[in-house]
């Protein structure tokens, strides 16, 4: 048996993790940081790196807090809440200070946080609560995969010990404090890792089928939904998002916080995402952000598809649905507009203006590809026949629909008149859409000062956790948000070091 | 023309989306394969090069 001693040992080589990592160094603490993949970073280096800024202005600040309460229905952990939005604002230097820059800065009034329509800058409406700043990135990466690269290499530099393929399999608690973890290092060797604090920062869950199933009542696909699965994941391919530090805080007595799942209108198939979602192969990302007709398995409309581009909002409108699908339904007549006039929501990813060749991309996708997902049909009764729509439903829906349309003004959900656009003339398009995308998040219940807490809240000494995996109660319970979670790895970073340091310290 | 890959690279298979002649993202063993494990054929080279520029780690390199 081999051992090792540190002041910090830290479980992850993510976001929060190797932030984590770099500011107890710089605080002058000896750490050790422990990957189980060969390499640096976790789940985040497959995301469209924009993280959230709160400024360093008090009524900013007392305006985010308020608006993302209200948001989550006051079920957030305020004094969590408050924290992160508090250590937001140090963000952008600590990334600057890494040697990276910004590709771009939006800046937002006062007057405008909390209302901003759709994703703006790539969050849902309660997130809209800050400024937004988009790393810049490397080749046709994103900047995170950079950044916990920078970070990896800013820790071995102050002298930690950065370990890869060493897995931990456990903590040590011996009464009311944690003592350190045990480790598996890549020869197979068990470690023992004795430190004055422990930093959980393994991630969220969306590699788990069995805890997403248990937790969140999903059921997980890696096979594009074609398998009855209903929730799909376009995460880092293979990042062993497995749940694993949330187990082993909970075998030691955590408590469990708030688990969830946050993802958005996705129509799964191959050609439409491979192993890089923001590489687009074809156009059918970009159908599915617009504001036309969706309906649900019974051909019944669900919401003002105004928010079909608030991603966290649709997604959670999705998963309501039977069969936790919806489709977005177009006819020639609209398709003829994408291509030829303009799209009604530009999605900032593929920021495409107009669409072409829509139905050479749906036959490619349908004849060549075989995407299930994908449906055009001649006539309604056949396009219910493919998807499995009930016909009754859509012709009752459609009828009232097509006469908002014609009126100008929809009686039933006051959708945007602008964005009302009949569904009469074929073709017949749809795209069958379920929820997913970004994470399985939550489980580690902390206070606000990144403590993991026990089944009394009472925190456990010497034990933090930070990103995903104990990013349960910032979004509420259940959880109904969770994109731009970069901040919050950021911030749990900055709080979860600055805390551990501290104990360490007075040890 | 040969390619080496760091350990460091993040095995996202974003070279294996764009330049499948060149790479396979292998989930299993955690590690990009390589189609050409000496020197790759002169007309893909310019592939190479274009894989080495999209990396998203710059974890490609050229010998």
């Amino acid at each position: 048996m081999k051992s090792l001693t540190t002041d910090i040992a830290i479980m992850g080589s993510g976001l929060a993790g190797l932030t984590a990592a770099v500011k107890a160094a710089e605080a002058g603490a000896k750490v050790a940081v422990f990957e189980k993949r060969p390499f640096q970073g976790g789940g985040v280096s497959n995301t469209p790196m924009m993280t959230l800024v709160v400024r360093d202005e008090q009524e900013y600040k007392d305006k985010a807090f308020k608006v993302h309460m209200e948001y989550t229905n006051y079920s957030a952990d305020a004094a969590m809440v408050r924290s992160w939005i508090d250590n937001s604002s140090h963000i952008p230097e600590f990334i600057n200070r890494l040697g990276i820059d910004f590709l771009h800065v939006l800046k937002f009034d006062l007057d405008t946080l909390g209302r901003l329509p759709g994703y703006g800058g790539g969050f849902p409406n309660g997130m809209h609560i800050g400024d937004y700043y988009l790393l810049k990135p490397q080749g046709k990466g994103h900047g995170a995969a950079v950044i916990c690269k920078r970070m990896a290499d800013t820790v071995t530099k102050l002298g930690g010990d950065v370990r890869f393929s060493c897995p931990v399999t456990g903590l040590v608690r011996e009464g009311d404090k944690v003592t350190g973890l045990v480790a598996t290092e890549k020869d197979g060797d068990e470690l023992h890792v004795n430190a004055k604090a422990v930093i959980i920062a393994s991630g969220g869950f969306s590699d788990n089928p069995q805890m997403i199933k248990k937790y969140t009542g999903f059921t997980y696909t890696n096979n594009n939904c074609d398998d009855g699965g209903d929730v799909l994941f376009n995460t880092l391919p293979g990042a062993r998002l497995t749940g694993d530090g949330q187990q082993a805080v909970w075998a030691i007595g955590g408590a469990q916080g708030s688990m969830g799942i946050n993802g958005h209108n996705l129509v799964p198939g191959p050609g439409i995402i491979g192993n890089t979602p923001w590489v687009m192969k074809n156009q059918m990302r970009i159908i599915q952000e617009q504001p036309y007709l969706w309906v649900n398995q019974r051909g019944e409309r669900f919401i003002d598809e105004d928010i079909s581009n608030n991603h966290m909002a649709m997604g959670t409108c999705i998963a309501s649905q039977p069969g936790r699908c919806a489709y977005i339904i177009v006819d020639e007549a609209t398709v003829r507009r994408m291509e030829q006039v303009g799209l009604d929501h530009i999605y900032f990813i593929f920021p495409a203006e107009k669409l072409s060749d829509v139905r050479g991309q749906f036959e490619y996708l349908i004849n060549v590809v075989g995407n299930k997902h994908a449906f055009m049909a001649d006539t309604l009764e056949e396009l219910c026949a493919q998807t499995g729509i009930s016909l009754e439903g859509l012709e009752k829906t459609l009828k009232a629909y097509n006469d908002y349309c014609d009126a100008g003004y929809d009686a039933q959900f006051a959708k945007n008149p602008a964005f009302l656009r009949p569904v009469r003339e074929p073709k017949f398009y749809a795209l069958r859409c379920f929820c997913g995308g970004y994470q399985a998040l939550g489980g580690i219940r902390v206070n606000g000062n990144c403590e993991v807490v026990d089944a009394d809240y009472e925190p456990i000494k010497g034990l933090y956790a930070a990103g995903d995996c104990a990013a349960g109660n910032i979004w509420g319970d259940p959880p109904t948000g969770g994109i731009g979670v970069s901040t919050i790895s950021f911030a749990h970073g900055f709080i979860s070091a600055r805390k551990a340091v501290e104990h360490a310290k007075a040890l | 023309m040969k390619i080496e890959i760091q350990d460091y690279c993040i095995r996202c298979g974003l070279c294996e989306d764009l330049y499948p002649q060149l790479f396979t993202l292998n989930i299993d063993d955690d590690k990009i394969d390589l189609a050409y494990d000496d020197d790759i054929p002169t007309d893909l080279e310019q592939a190479a090069q274009d894989a080495r520029r999209d990396c998203a780690i710059a974890a490609i390199f050229l010998k």
